[in-house]
């Protein structure tokens, strides 16, 4: 028999990572006044999600399922088209810089792959307002300070991620999945 | 490949998209000279006024520094909204007397296809709180505590258009 991609434990734990992110975008606020402030939760879970099932393509999962449960849930002021994108390029960024970094468990990889899953999120939502021909940002500094403010939130969450991932370690989550395996 | 290649290789690849967003954003805005309906070029990003019919102005960053910013907390997803009250904006290039409590007030968005009609005694009214917010891609979007625009369904998002009539 052919053996599936992502074992059905597998793919429970990424539906769980899902409804976190969506129940941290709308539950968990931080009195910021800061454009992608919520990916410092967010992308700590993406990074965690990678690891806890180390298949290229988790975090992207993850990231269309969280996606696709935001638009049913109406977050995100530019529509259900923008959310599922927006959410599913942020697990593909992760995903590539992880494919080319390695092993999030490393801070400095963990803080990198956020930082590119939160500007691929960035990239999307920019690259929607330019194609559907949205006017040129009204701030000029708008975009640049939205664009620092996505990177530094998404290092900041990658980070997050890094240190979860050690404390799981530490706490034996890691070895109790290999005795499961 | 040592991992600080490829931590060198992603660094790069991440500052290179984010150049290139930039830049594509500074070509776009010196490419753009609107003209709406006059000969007056409204600088790029600007959101033309439009009175009974005619270019009045075009609302510029420059005169976000001239107004006072109020916020609120909208039901729907409990997010703070902060920017500026469309009152004060339009108080900046028109008088008072020019405006009746039911002067029709339209904020619409090209790109979005979506509109909002208000009455100036709507607008005027500080604690409905129609304003302005920056969407994170710099855009202006209109909300408000009115029930009309109460949910983002109903928001204005990429405001690009004001236009006032007076009956």
């Amino acid at each position: 028999m052919k053996r599936q991609y992502f074992s059905t434990f597998q793919l429970i734990l990424l539906a769980l990572f899902a409804g976190l992110i969506v129940i941290a975008k709308i539950a968990l606020r931080l009195p910021l006044q800061l454009p992608g402030h919520t990916g410092i939760f967010w992308m700590a879970i993406l990074i965690v999600a990678a690891r806890v099932v180390p298949r290229p393509g988790a975090a992207s999962l993850v990231g269309l399922s969280s996606g696709l449960l935001s638009a049913f849930l109406g977050t995100g002021d530019f529509g259900p088209l923008d959310t599922v994108l927006s959410y599913t390029m942020a697990g593909v960024g992760t995903d590539l810089a992880l494919l080319l970094l390695g092993n999030p468990e490393n801070l400095m990889t963990a803080t990198i792959a956020g930082m590119a899953g939160h500007l691929a999120k960035f990239l999307v939502k920019w690259a929607i307002g330019v194609v559907s021909g949205a006017p040129i940002g009204f701030v000029a500094l708008g975009l640049a300070r939205t664009l620092v403010s996505y990177l530094v939130f998404g290092a900041l969450g990658g980070l997050l991620g890094g240190l979860t991932l050690a404390a799981l370690r530490k706490a034996g989550f890691f070895a109790y999945l290999e005795e499961k395996r | 490949m040592n991992r600080s290649s490829r931590i060198i290789i992603a660094l790069t690849a991440i500052l290179a998209i984010a150049g290139g967003i930039l830049i594509i954003d500074w070509v776009q805005r010196r490419q753009v000279a609107q003209v709406v309906g006059t000969s007056t070029p409204l600088p790029a990003g600007s959101v033309p006024i439009v009175f009974n019919g005619k270019v009045i102005a075009g609302f510029t960053p420059n005169d976000l520094d001239k107004l006072q910013q109020v916020s609120f907390v909208e039901a729907e997803q409990g997010k703070t909204q902060q920017g500026w009250l469309l009152r004060d904006i339009l108080l900046l290039y028109l008088k008072p007397e020019q405006l009746q409590d039911n002067t029709q007030i339209i904020v619409s968005s090209s790109s979005q296809e979506k509109s909002a009609k208000l009455s100036w005694a709507e607008v005027k009214e500080a604690s409905n709180m129609v304003m302005f917010d920056l969407s994170n891609r710099g855009t202006l979007k209109l909300v408000s505590l009115l029930p009309q625009l109460k949910t983002r369904n109903y928001w204005v998002q990429d405001a690009d258009r004001i236009e006032i009539s007076t009956p």
